[in-house]
């Protein structure tokens, strides 16, 4: 009983001063962690944006549980950038940022995260490859489907999935965006 | 032993991953390039020398019967600890490391240091312990990862060093890469072992008993 005692006692007190510790630490690095999370975000955001004046971060539009990151210039409202995501992936889900102008036509892309093949599906991390794919199309005017199976969407040689992927993430994106649109209203707008 | 050989035996003599065989998830796991490689191996390294470190100065104080849960504790902090400052200030690299950075706690290199050198012997040596066998294992990772790299995609550290005719073996990259790539280093490492014991005169041995009863961890006696 003594030496039960004893154990758990000695255990007990490096468990309080691990969680001491710990606990130490979580509040030093929490406000890094959520600036780095949040610069990562806004770097794709601006990334996808048209040219713009101002910070669409601090303009972002919340509708229901999404948001929209407005592009302004002069006060005029350029574009918006939103998140789209899959679950068609190769392996898992794909998350998007995809950035369209005026006219609702894609004006930049990034993934946001993704765990497909590597050197296969993975490819398309590369900005200029997804430009290349998905630039300038919009909702309506585009066949969402590959282009070997008769629609608008070019992909890389042997990572058809993971096109399809992100053919179905823009398309439920951009179908999503055109609904909420007329309810997207600019909170402050410094003119 | 003197403090330098403590020292150099996890680089070459008991190299944890080529010699001892531990810890071998996160090696083909993150090895698909030298920069995982090295971070993977850095964050490996600091839990190793502290967690040695700490497991050295409570040696007396820790009861043998709650040992092994008093060290994955101590393990199990200093991961978190690492996990949370890597995702405060190395964003990148936590993002590509992943769930690997919270599976250093199941390193059996780490718990295994702890349990055969540092709850036996002073803290001088088990610092120059931790800091040998991290080093010999990080050392593990980058030329794994950048036979892995080299290979598999044609750039080293991310440079294109394979000319534009090269075409990457995809396969390198990929998980059944880590296993060849690792098969070729165990069979090189144990050629030198080879010649440098024949040329010394030694009758050489070729590494046996390699299963899992054989581990440093059951080969401990247990009062």
């Amino acid at each position: 009983m003594k030496e039960a005692m004893n154990l758990s006692l000695r255990l007990a007190l490096i468990c309080a001063v691990a969680a001491l510790a710990l606990s130490q630490v979580a509040s030093f690095t929490a406000e890094p962690i959520a600036a780095a999370e949040y610069a990562a975000k806004m770097e794709a955001v601006i990334a996808v944006l048209p040219a713009h004046d101002n910070d669409p971060g601090v303009d972002a539009v919340d509708l229901d549980a999404r948001t929209y990151y407005p592009a302004m210039k002069d006060g005029a409202v350029e574009g918006w950038a939103f998140r789209g995501v899959t679950e068609l992936g190769y392996s898992g889900e794909i998350e998007v940022m995809i950035g369209v102008d005026a006219a609702g036509a894609i004006e930049g892309m990034r993934i946001l995260r993704h765990a497909e093949t590597p050197g296969l599906g993975s490819n398309y991390a590369d900005p200029a490859m997804l430009a290349d794919f998905f630039g300038g199309k919009s909702y309506g005017a585009t066949d969402w489907r590959m282009s070997k199976d008769g629609g608008d969407i070019d992909a890389v040689t042997g990572a058809t999935v993971t096109g399809r992927a992100l053919a179905d993430a823009v398309q439920s994106a951009l179908k999503q965006f055109a609904e909420d649109l007329p309810r997207l209203k600019v909170g402050k707008v410094d003119a | 032993m003197s403090l330098v050989s403590i020292f150099s035996k996890g680089i070459w003599k008991e190299n944890p991953v080529l010699r001892l065989m531990l810890g071998l998830c996160p090696v083909l796991a993150v090895t698909t390039s030298v920069e995982n490689g090295l971070g993977m191996g850095l964050a490996s390294t600091f839990v190793l020398i502290m967690s040695n470190l700490i497991v050295s100065l409570l040696r007396n104080f820790i009861p043998k019967k709650v040992r092994i849960p008093a060290y994955i504790v101590v393990i199990a902090s200093f991961v978190t600890v690492v996990d949370l400052v890597m995702h405060g200030f190395f964003y990148e690299l936590h993002k590509s490391l992943g769930l690997f950075i919270p599976l250093i706690v199941v390193n059996c290199i780490i718990l295994g240091r702890a349990e055969a050198f540092a709850s036996r012997n002073s803290v001088v040596h088990s610092l120059a312990d931790g800091l040998g066998m991290g080093l010999g294992f990080t050392l593990s990772l980058m030329v794994l990862g950048g036979l892995r790299e080299v290979l598999g995609s044609g750039t080293l550290l991310g440079w294109p060093i394979m000319g534009p005719s090269f075409p990457p073996f995809l396969v390198m990259i990929l998980p059944p890469g880590a296993f060849l790539g690792l098969g070729f280093l165990l069979a090189g490492m144990n050629k030198l072992e080879e010649r440098r014991a024949i040329r010394a005169g030694e009758a050489y041995e070729p590494p046996q008993e390699m299963d899992c009863g054989n581990c440093v961890l059951c080969k401990m006696d247990p009062e």
